[in-house]
């Protein structure tokens, strides 16, 4: 079977996304909804549950009490921050293993993710005032391709970082050249499979060239790659690819930004990852 | 005998032989490592950023976060163990950049140019950098020898 093939029948392997968030997602759209139902929901999953458990009581959340129980989380969190920490706790599962090929150490993959969703919320608020939760699981899972991705990478290894550094081809490229499909695509094959709405696989798709989508309008795929581009400048889960993607010069001018927003951007994520321990630690 | 782990916006020092000092995952961010062969005293910086005007509260709290305040309290950090500023070897790794970055996202290379303002400034020569391109780099730094490594991902341990 040819590599590409192989890589695509994979993804029919990976186990169905937990559809606890879009349960309560949907749940929460209803007026009159109670916080018994919305926790009943969670409760069905144990191991959302405890995770969720644990990122209540995270720095990063900040509780003033000890929170022991889902009816209390569900009030606590509020509606944004509840479908944050149950996609979150949801997709963890995925990165267990994390990426070998891509990254020396397990956890790496994961970290470098929470960074990234924990910047785009910074970036979304600096750009439009608010925050966005879509957003968020987008950033999440930008490069969950990298989960099938990574046996292929460490086999063609050799030939991807030979394109790299004499051919003046990005990371991506040299991933297409070589293996046919990039992480970014597959992501995106990924994240369909999982039934996600358009704008999240758009956003992962394109999460490197954010300028090759048609659809110039749409600002999810630009706040995730600015995100992943300050996360990788700032060493957060670099791996065997390092920086080696190509600057969309477009993306400062296109939200209005200067270096120093960047910048300042880069103080505010390095003081939500101190809060976030206790995220980063549930994988 | 340890490793001491510098962390971002972080600073360590040592005048213990056994030590390693090491520090992960340099990317635009820059390692500066100094050490003191007669006094046995090492040490290390990984700052992000190049300048603290950016966020002045920031700074006093986090001085380590900055090249301009950075640079100066690893040096002091390391007088205070003993070191000579006249002894002292210092060697650099990091700032790389992503590709085709010409007018945009340029903190590697504002990153350098903040080091070797401030080395130059006071008279400080860089013995050895391994600095820019697009590559993460982790720095080792033993303080029994003084000897200074760095690894590129997925690459191997070279002395620099």
């Amino acid at each position: 079977m040819k590599t590409l093939d192989r890589i695509l029948k994979s993804i029919n392997t990976i186990p169905a996304f937990p559809a606890t968030g879009n349960k309560v997602a949907q749940l929460l759209t209803k007026p009159d909804y109670s916080v018994n139902e919305v926790a009943g929901v969670i409760k069905f999953d144990p191991s959302i549950t405890a995770n969720i458990l644990k990122m209540a009581n995270s720095a990063y959340f900040g509780p003033r009490h000890k929170i022991s129980n889902i009816n209390d989380a569900v009030v606590y969190l509020g509606q944004q921050n509840l479908l944050r920490a149950i996609q979150t706790a949801g997709v963890s599962k995925y990165y267990k293993k994390g990426a070998p090929g891509y990254f020396d150490k397990v956890t790496d993959l994961w970290e470098h993710s929470v960074a990234v969703a924990l910047m785009s919320q910074i970036i979304s608020k600096k750009v439009t005032g608010h925050e966005d939760t879509t957003l968020y699981t987008a950033a999440l899972l930008h490069d969950v391709g990298k989960i099938i991705m990574g046996e292929f990478v460490r086999d063609s290894l050799v030939k991807i970082s030979a394109l790299v550094s004499t051919q003046n081809v990005s990371f991506l490229e040299a991933e297409e050249s070589v293996i046919g499909i990039n992480h970014a695509e597959l992501g995106g094959k990924i994240a369909a499979y999982w039934k996600f709405p358009t704008e999240i696989i758009e956003a992962i798709s394109f999460h490197h060239r954010p300028d090759l989508l048609e659809k110039e309008e749409k600002m999810m795929p630009w706040m995730v790659y600015i995100a992943d581009q300050a996360c990788l400048m700032l060493g957060f889960g670099g791996g065997v690819d390092g920086l080696s993607y190509r600057a969309v010069s477009q993306v400062l001018k296109k939200f209005n930004l200067r270096m120093k927003d960047l910048e300042m951007s880069m103080v505010l994520l390095s003081d939500d990852l101190n809060h976030a321990k206790e995220i980063i630690s549930i994988i | 005998m340890s490793d001491l782990i510098v962390g971002i916006s972080d600073i360590k020092v040592s005048n213990n032989a056994g030590d390693v000092i090491i520090t992960y995952a340099l990317g635009s961010c820059i390692g500066i490592v100094v050490f003191d062969p007669i006094a046995k005293v090492g040490g290390m910086l990984h700052y992000m950023l190049p300048e603290s005007s950016l966020d002045q509260n920031k700074a006093r709290e986090n001085p380590e976060m900055f090249a301009d305040t950075g640079i100066p309290l690893l040096f002091k950090s390391c007088y205070k163990l003993g070191a000579d500023k006249k002894r002292m070897v210092v060697k650099a790794a990091g700032g790389a950049s992503i590709l085709d970055d010409t007018n945009f996202f340029r903190i590697g290379q504002k990153n350098i140019m903040a080091m070797r303002k401030i080395f130059w400034k006071n008279n400080v020569m860089i013995d050895k950098e391994d600095i820019g391109l697009n590559y993460n780099r982790t720095v080792r730094l033993e303080i029994s020898t003084g000897k200074v490594f760095v690894r590129t991902s997925g690459g191997e341990m070279k002395e620099l």
